[in-house]
């Protein structure tokens, strides 16, 4: 075995060598039984390691780490933490929100895809706790469309205040929203009298219409 | 939409929700955040130091993270700014400690601790062990380049050394750990 080649073989096999110096090592391993032999081992070591897999720690380490977050979250802490919620950007607001509401809305599409509909006297419509009927009466979604009609018209004509990144976060936000309706949408197709999917579909556009509120707020701070 | 790309967005969506949760003071959604990434930060700690410290090195990262949880704005995913504070702890920790005297090895002498002839089937180690043996420095490298994907720029950066250093101690690594894969 050639010490020189053989030091050469891990940047051999990630790609390192030029053109010639690659040349010259494989006439190499064309005639060393022994560094052909290494670079196949060398090759299983590279592939066992992408292999390895994650364990978690034996003992929950969770207690520990509240702890400190508890001590820190102490009275100085508290002032520190008002300052943290204003520095948030309006991105990351509005994605937790969202992401609630797709987690809602993805669950009831598993449940109604799954075949386990929940019906109106098996599942507790969340708070706030208005009677189903309402959110199915007319009168109700005619008020929301026109509130988001005109939302939609005020936002239009503001969002060249706002940056281009909020005016992308905004843009994909409310995409993810009208996915959400619309799924609840296609779903009360099938089941209208559903209660948690009336409740979600009219708790959905309300999110909707805060969205655009917040972003028409944000665009008349900018002006 | 199929049923595991709805879930697989769904954990995305319920991580970034959480981490600007977590960001707002939020210690349940953090505590959520904890338990979806523990196992990978553990491990990557485990690796990289002797496993006997890697319980308070993960609660040190995890404790940080809360801490620094306000500069996290989303650009990438929050697993790869953990990921990235877990190792950026590791190496802050190995600089403290003052054991950086000795951790590169001497690339014409032998590795410690590992044989350097093939081991007989009675005589293996798990190759997680094998890898626990080696000397720090070359350990850390394996780690960084073979498992956790980093470039030897980035990890000569991290390491303080230059990329023909981090390259030889990768190379030593992998010629001691052959001895011990699985058969």
């Amino acid at each position: 075995m050639n010490d020189l080649w053989t030091n050469r073989l891990s940047e051999y096999i990630d790609g390192e060598l030029d053109n010639n110096e690659r040349a010259k090592l494989e006439a190499h391993l064309a005639t060393c039984g022994q560094c052909y032999a290494t670079l196949a081992e060398l090759r299983q070591v590279v592939t066992r390691a992408k292999s390895l897999s994650d364990t978690p720690p034996a003992t929950d380490l969770w207690t520990g780490i509240a702890r400190e977050i508890r001590r820190e979250q102490a009275p100085p802490r508290r002032d520190r933490l008002v300052r943290r919620r204003f520095s948030l950007t309006v991105g990351q607001l509005l994605a937790a929100s969202i992401a609630l509401v797709l987690l809602s809305g993805g669950g009831a599409w598993m449940m109604l895809h799954s075949g386990r509909q929940p019906t109106s006297t098996t599942f507790e419509a969340p708070s706030p706790a208005v009677p189903p009927r309402q959110y199915q009466s007319a009168r109700w979604k005619v008020q929301s469309d026109m509130a988001i009609a005109e939302l939609q018209d005020a936002l239009s004509a503001n969002e060249s205040k706002l940056d281009t990144a909020t005016v992308r976060i905004v843009r994909e936000n409310l995409a993810i929203i009208d996915r959400a309706i619309g799924q609840a949408q296609h779903a009360l197709r099938r089941d209208p009298n559903n209660t948690y999917l009336n409740v979600h579909l009219a708790n959905t556009m309300r999110q909707k219409i805060e969205l655009l509120r917040r972003a028409n707020a944000l665009a008349s701070s900018e002006s | 939409m199929p049923r595991q790309v709805l879930e697989d967005t769904l954990t995305a969506d319920s991580i970034a929700a959480d981490s600007a949760l977590a960001a707002s003071g939020d210690a349940t959604a953090f505590e959520r955040l904890y338990r979806t990434h523990v196992a990978r930060v553990h491990t990557l700690v485990r690796r990289m130091i002797d496993a006997d410290e890697a319980d308070d090195v993960t609660q040190d990262v995890f404790i940080r993270a809360w801490q620094k949880l306000s500069t996290f704005r989303g650009e990438s995913a929050f697993g790869t700014w953990l990921h990235r504070l877990a190792v950026n702890v590791v190496l802050a920790r190995r600089k403290t400690v003052g054991i950086e005297r000795g951790r590169f090895i001497n690339e014409e002498e032998p590795l410690d601790g590992l044989s350097s002839k093939r081991v007989t089937p009675e005589l293996s180690m798990d190759f997680e062990e094998a890898l626990a043996s080696l000397p720090e420095g070359a350990r850390q490298v394996f780690v960084l380049h073979d498992v956790e994907g980093y470039r030897h720029e980035e990890i000569a950066r991290m390491l303080g050394v230059v990329p023909g250093t981090s390259k030889s101690q990768l190379h030593h690594a992998r010629m001691a750990l052959r001895r011990h894969l699985e058969r």
